[in-house]
């Protein structure tokens, strides 16, 4: 292996992949510090032959892209950058405590066939398979109520209420004016 | 199975005389205090006012009357034994008897509490799994949570409750889109993709848990009663830690059950829905339960808010049953924490009742569904209607006060204080005596409360309470009720159910508007009528108190100070059932913290479960990738609070953009992180590195 470079800047790139190996639950601490190495030394190889990303992008731009195509190829994806099936095996794996039964199976080339048919047996789902019904509205009859309201809302309109405001104040006034003229 | 229940066949002439017998009893309790009431009002003949004093007592005195009937004949059968309740003759099943029907125990949830609601979850699964009939039950969880955390958190809480039982394919969990018409239309969406599976339909609310013992008996009494188009259980209201919790648990355990038989003995085989912890014949319900639209001027208007009642008329109309299994143990619920949760409650309930008004007089309403909607309508209308017998009959008074030529009347009314009294004592009568009636029946049963003396030291707390609350209450049911008239809707909230007291700046903002009223109409009495003072103080104190009461009921420490003593005890403080324990795991986060979608964006497992439960789109419009990009770009470099709610949803719902969140997040140098996420990577990092040591 070639000397790694230990500046502050591939530190911090170092303390990143650790932590996004300890997010996927490596617990073997000899597995972990292997996988982060690896990791960074590719990254470092990587940065060296002219990179304009800083080494913790180049670093977890790898680690990334490892991991996600061994998920998918975990989960039985022909394609390795599936990305719907690198879901799919990163979520069968930590469903089925993949992480706890294999401890150093992670980004193993060759996983243990066992965890390999428990993945890709794994699933989660909403529900069972369909079966749908169609659900229909029966309508109903709500007696004289409802066709009062009906009326009201369907014939209602405020020219019919300044119509009729209009018409009731001239009988008024006509009213008032008989009244003084005849009776005052 | 073995012969069929004998709650298959009902006897018509039983429905008819116990019907006659309940209206009856109301209704002769009615008569005579409306006598009384017409007889204290007419010497000297009615005026207007008068008039309308009579009117309203009418309606009010008849909610008293029937209530009283209620609990009269539910102590009635309670003394000796009811023979006409569905469950009574349920035979038990023998070994090679086929199992229950198939049954979906759905839990619709809205921005509930993940850890309580997935616990109790977890304790009917266990306790169905000790049945041995666990095999015809699925379990459902129906979320319309729209707080991106509380989403997260409830499909890891899922995910984790399937990893610990073993139920992938047994739990299930799914999460609506578009949440429309609330509980109703969860419950909707879950008939029209399942409900072809199953042949009946186990309903729970976020805090409802039932045994799985029960849970199977309810299956075979549906089995056994093909006519059963609902049967509803009595939960029984449980691990109140709050005072008004502890209160309304203890008074539902005391004169609950009176009331309970009660209702059954007049309504039987026509019982009521209450939405939750009831078992539904799956076929009719789809069939004849679509909820129709009421008559309004807008789609708002017309959509039914409060389903429950209205299903119940509408299996009845399809010529089911629907009985109420009040006798059936193992069904439990919570309570609301304190009077706001209970009033917000009772808001949405109380516009839910005043929409049901137009069934009252739809031609296929059953007469027994008219009652139940009657009975829901006026337990709010009655409040304005108080509030209004009490302004009218203040007004009378200070008239006779004032005015000369009505001495003569008012000299008259002074000498037949009688009548007054009687009918005075006859209220008083009709409203304690149930809760009498319950107290009595518990005598010899009185260890589980503690003994005979707790019971009834108990009894009086929770009577003085009730008396100081009243008044609050009506002043809000009367608020509702008028907010409901005038058509301003209310917002479909979650209920807080987790005790939480209330501070005195929140006291003092919801219970100031009563406090108010209590001294405007203290003085207004007091100047005008200050004879009246000493009758109207039960209701000038409830509202005078309202802050300090409001404070008090919601408070833990008075209610397990009370418990320390085993005042207010119920049989299940006593001995906690066992599906009650181990419900109080850590709390989630609380809701806008972001927690969730931290664990989203940087935990490898919950991006994986999540993105598993998303349904990935094959085309995807430029102008949508491109605002989502933009949305993860503001979300990385400005922190989540730069995102609505909706726009993190948005973002939530996309399984491209949450697997690239994920990825982008980890890429990310420091710098460019906002604080928030470079905080958060080091909280995550800290946590991961500490569970692996």
């Amino acid at each position: 292996m070639d000397q790694l470079d230990l500046s502050p800047e591939w530190n911090a790139a170092c303390v990143r992949v650790e932590d996004y190996l300890r997010a996927h639950r490596v617990s073997s601490r000899p597995h972990l510090l292997q996988l982060t190495l690896d990791l960074i030394s590719k990254a470092q190889a990587e940065h060296n032959a002219g990179s304009v990303e800083t080494p913790t992008q180049t670093a977890l731009r790898i680690a990334t892209s490892q991991t996600e195509q061994w998920f998918s190829v975990l989960a039985g994806s022909e394609r390795p950058d599936d990305t719907t099936a690198a879901s799919r095996g990163r979520m069968a794996y930590f469903v089925t405590d993949c992480d706890r039964r294999w401890p150093t199976a992670f980004l193993n080339p060759s996983p243990p066939v066992k965890m390999i048919e428990s993945v890709r047996a794994a699933s989660i789902q909403a529900g069972p398979a369909l079966e749908f019904r169609s659900l229909v509205r029966k309508e109903i009859d709500y007696g004289p109520m409802e066709d009062i309201a009906r009326e009201t809302w369907d014939q209602f309109s405020w020219g019919h209420v300044l119509r009729a405001f209009a018409i009731w104040v001239v009988i008024f006034f006509v009213a008032y004016g008989i009244w003084l003229r005849f009776f005052q | 199975m073995s012969a069929p229940a004998e709650s298959q066949s009902l006897p018509a002439d039983v429905v008819t005389l116990r019907r006659a017998l309940f209206l009856a009893t109301g209704g002769g309790i009615l008569l005579a205090g409306g006598s009384m009431m017409f007889s204290i009002l007419s010497p000297g003949g009615f005026s207007a006012l008068e008039w309308t004093l009579l009117t309203l007592f009418v309606p009010l005195f008849a909610q008293i009357s029937f209530g009283f009937a209620i609990a009269f004949w539910g102590f009635v059968i309670l003394l000796r034994g009811e023979s006409h309740e569905v469950m009574h003759s349920l035979p038990t099943p023998a070994p090679g008897d086929p199992p229950p029907g198939s049954t979906a125990v759905v839990l619709p949830i809205f921005n509930e509490d993940p850890a309580r609601t997935f616990a109790g979850l977890e304790n009917m699964f266990r306790s169905l799994d000790a049945t041995g009939d666990s095999r015809s039950f699925d379990f459902f969880v129906l979320s319309d949570s729209n707080l991106p955390d509380r989403w997260i958190e409830e499909e890891l809480a899922w995910v984790g409750l399937c990893k610990r039982l073993n139920a992938f394919g047994r739990i299930f969990y799914r999460k609506r889109r578009i949440s429309i018409h609330g509980k109703s239309g969860n419950i909707a969406d879950f008939c029209r993709r399942w409900g072809g599976r199953y042949r009946y339909l186990v309903i729970l609310d976020a805090d409802s848990i039932i045994e799985g013992r029960t849970l199977v008996r309810l299956a075979r009494a549906m089995d056994a009663n093909p006519r059963a188009g609902v049967i509803q259980t009595q939960p029984r209201i449980v691990r109140g830690t709050s005072l008004l919790q502890r209160l309304v648990q203890f008074t539902t355990r005391v004169a609950g059950p009176v009331f309970a038989a009660g209702s059954n003995f007049w309504h039987l085989d026509a019982g009521n829905y209450w939405g939750h912890n009831a078992v539904i014949r799956l076929q009719p319900f789809m069939e004849h339960c679509v909820l129709p639209e009421i008559p309004g001027s807008t789609a708002a208007n017309r959509h039914i808010m409060s389903h429950d009642t209205i299903e119940a008329a509408l299996m009845r109309r399809a010529g089911y049953q629907v009985w109420f299994a009040y006798l059936e143990p193992g069904s439990f619920e919570e309570g609301p924490p304190n009077l706001l949760e209970s009033l917000k409650r009772e808001r949405r309930w109380c516009q839910g009742n005043l929409q049901h008004f137009w069934f009252l007089f739809a031609p296929s309403t059953s007469f027994a569904n008219r009652l139940h909607i009657f009975f829901g309508l006026m337990a709010y209308l009655t409040a304005p209607m108080l509030i209004l017998f009490i302004i009218a009959s203040a007004v009378d008074f200070h008239g006779k006060q004032h005015f000369a030529v009505l001495a003569d009347r008012l000299a008259e009314m002074q000498a037949a204080p009688g009548a007054t009294l009687v009918l005075l004592a006859l209220t008083i009568c009709l409203l304690f005596l149930p809760k009498i009636f319950g107290t009595a029946l518990l005598i010899r049963q009185a260890a589980p409360f503690g003994g005979f003396v707790r019971l009834v030291a108990g009894g009086i707390i929770e009577t003085l309470f009730s008396i100081l609350l009243a008044p609050v209450l009506l002043y809000f049911y009367t608020k509702f009720v008028v907010l409901g008239l005038l058509g301003i809707r209310v917002a479909w909230k979650s209920q807080n159910r987790s005790s939480s007291a209330i501070s005195l700046p929140d006291a003092l903002r919801a219970f100031g508007e009563p406090t108010i009223a209590g001294v405007l109409a203290t003085t207004a009495a007091a100047v005008w009528t200050p004879q009246l003072l000493p009758w109207l103080s039960p209701i000038l104190l409830g509202w005078l108190l309202a802050v300090p009461l409001a404070m008090i009921t919601s408070s833990e420490r008075v209610g397990l100070g009370l418990a320390r003593f085993g005042i207010l005890r119920t049989p299940e403080e006593t001995e906690l059932p066992k599906i009650l324990e181990n419900l109080d795991g850590p709390t989630n986060a609380a809701p806008g913290s972001h927690s969730g979608l931290l664990e989203v964006a940087l935990s490898p497992y919950a991006n994986s479960v999540h993105v598993a439960m998303l349904r990935r789109s094959t085309v995807k419009a430029r102008h949508k990738e491109a605002y989502l990009s933009d949305l993860r770009l503001r979300l990385l470099t400005h922190g989540p609070d730069s995102l609505s709610r909706r726009e993190l949803l948005a973002l939530l719902w996309d399984a491209e953009a949450i697997a690239l969140l994920h990825r982008e997040i980890w890429q990310c140098a420091d710098d460019t992180l906002h604080t928030w996420w470079r905080e958060g990577m080091r909280h995550f990092s800290t946590a991961s590195a500490m569970r692996d040591r």
